[in-house]
């Protein structure tokens, strides 16, 4: 699986990095680090991956099925 | 409270309402605690956009995508005024009534100190806080936890946070209550909300005398680095400076004290809830979040329409005010299961609690800080507790932030 973040649509709202904390990490303001870019999940974060994309209140978060 | 008109023109004017049903509705006087979450339900389930006749004539949303498309277009959505029933305000709060692309400039200066490594920086000082008010309740076996407590924990990690004395709460205390009573449209009121609000300028006035000629902006010192900012080149001023920190007292107190009262009421009432709090302390941040979704103090939202714009059917006119119901969204069937129920360890807790958009909460961070300092603090001193009254509890109506007007807490105290 593969996760990109909207930088456009990332507000930081830090719910992201929160739930999904070895994965994600905020930056000094508060956004999530990968603003722009896509990263790879590894298969034991896949859940916790879902569950920052699904807690996201600006839908910011897109995962990619591989 | 509310009266629904079949037909698209409203009463005594031209304008067509584009199919929307008409209603009227004033949320403002205080009510039983419950009843705005449900009149939400039900405008929420009705129509997902209505025409209410209150004050001018607004526009509201009520589902959750119409709220959170509202929070991210503020191209169409401005916040020149953010409340429905006065779209043209005499104030003008920084940054929060600033659009975007301006906006930004204001916030980048704001934000850095409110956000998540800040607000970790203050943790330690935050529980020691928390900890020692719970002691000083605790002997008494009972409290009215919105004004004991609940006010007075976020004021002191708030002034921690800004670097000023957080036993300076005893003044901060009393001016928030005050202001917001008067806030509320009290007549009685308004001359105590006027001498709160000077109060509180007078005592920034005084902070900033004391930082002025420094060469050096002061460390962990949020006024001093304020004074030490500038914005396209030039120095924020004292006025901007001033208006900013009153945003944050009264943007950050109440709110946070409104949010924590609705939490533990819930607490106080659910028994599991609070066993599996006190098992499993991982779960709290989740419940905090809960909380924020399920109980959610924004009853809703406003904004300005800043061009002619069809919005799902509704034909908004460039000057029409729109409301966001909030507490519709959080909610929403068509977003969560189980809308109505608190679930500890909910999941994909998407709500819109802090807002979105260029304008989500900047204190957010802060918030949940608070909330979980309370709750840790609480349960460990005091893990059973319950709502020592016979008579409904009663919130402030939702034209300002809601919070429970009491929480006659009790417990018992061992010998």
């Amino acid at each position: 699986m593969k996760l990109s973040v909207s930088a456009e649509l990332c507000r930081g709202h830090g719910r992201c990095y929160t739930l999904a904390e070895d994965l994600l990490e905020d930056d000094d303001e508060g956004y999530v680090s990968v603003r722009g870019l896509i990263i790879d999940v590894p298969d034991d974060q896949v859940d916790d991956a879902r569950n920052a994309a699904g807690s996201c209140p600006e839908r910011a978060i897109t995962l990619l099925e591989d | 409270m509310t009266s629904t008109a079949k037909g698209d023109r409203i009463e005594g004017s031209e304008r067509s309402t584009g199919g929307c049903p008409v209603i009227h509705l004033d949320a403002s006087p205080p009510l039983e605690v419950g009843s705005h979450w449900q009149k939400a339900n039900e405008m929420r389930e009705a129509s997902p956009a209505f025409f209410n006749t209150h004050a001018q004539g607004y526009w509201v949303f009520t589902r959750y995508d119409e709220v959170r498309e509202m929070y991210q277009h503020p191209e169409i959505f401005s916040s020149e005024s953010i409340t429905p029933w006065e779209p043209d305000p005499v104030y003008r709060f920084v940054p929060t009534q600033i659009d975007p692309p301006e906006h930004a400039k204001y916030r980048q200066l704001i934000s850095s100190w409110f956000a998540p490594n800040a607000v970790k920086r203050i943790a330690p000082e935050a529980h020691e806080i928390g900890r020692r008010l719970v002691a000083d309740l605790a002997a008494r076996g009972e409290c009215d936890f919105v004004t004991d407590f609940a006010m007075r924990l976020p004021t002191e990690i708030f002034l921690t946070i800004i670097g000023v004395p957080n036993s300076d709460a005893d003044l901060f205390v009393p001016w928030v209550e005050d202001f917001f009573a008067g806030f509320g449209g009290d007549l009685a009121q308004q001359e105590a909300m006027g001498a709160a609000l000077g109060g509180i300028g007078q005592y920034w006035v005084d902070v900033l005398d004391a930082r002025r000629h420094e060469a050096q902006p002061r460390e962990n010192d949020f006024v001093s680095l304020l004074m030490h900012s500038e914005i396209d080149g030039e120095p924020l001023g004292d006025a901007l400076i001033l208006d900013i920190l009153t945003v944050l007292v009264l943007a950050g107190l109440d709110t946070t004290r409104g949010q924590l009262g609705y939490l533990f009421r819930h607490l106080a009432e659910h028994p599991d809830d609070r066993h599996r709090l006190i098992a499993e302390p991982e779960l709290i941040p989740s419940a905090v979040e809960e909380s924020l979704r399920l109980y959610t103090i924004v009853f809703g939202d406003g904004r300005k329409v800043a061009q002619d714009t069809d919005f799902h059917g509704c034909p908004l006119t460039k000057g029409d005010m729109v409301y966001g119901l909030v507490s519709g969204a959080n909610r929403d069937p068509r977003v969560y299961d189980r809308p109505d129920e608190f679930i500890v360890d909910r999941r994909s807790n998407n709500h819109l609690g802090f807002a979105g958009g260029p304008h989500r909460c900047l204190g957010a961070h802060l918030a949940r800080m608070v909330m979980k300092v309370a709750v840790e603090e609480w349960l460990t001193v005091i893990p059973d507790f319950e709502v020592a009254s016979v008579e409904p509890l009663m919130e402030r109506g939702g034209g300002a932030m809601m919070t429970l007007l009491s929480l006659p807490l009790s417990w018992e105290v061992s010998a």
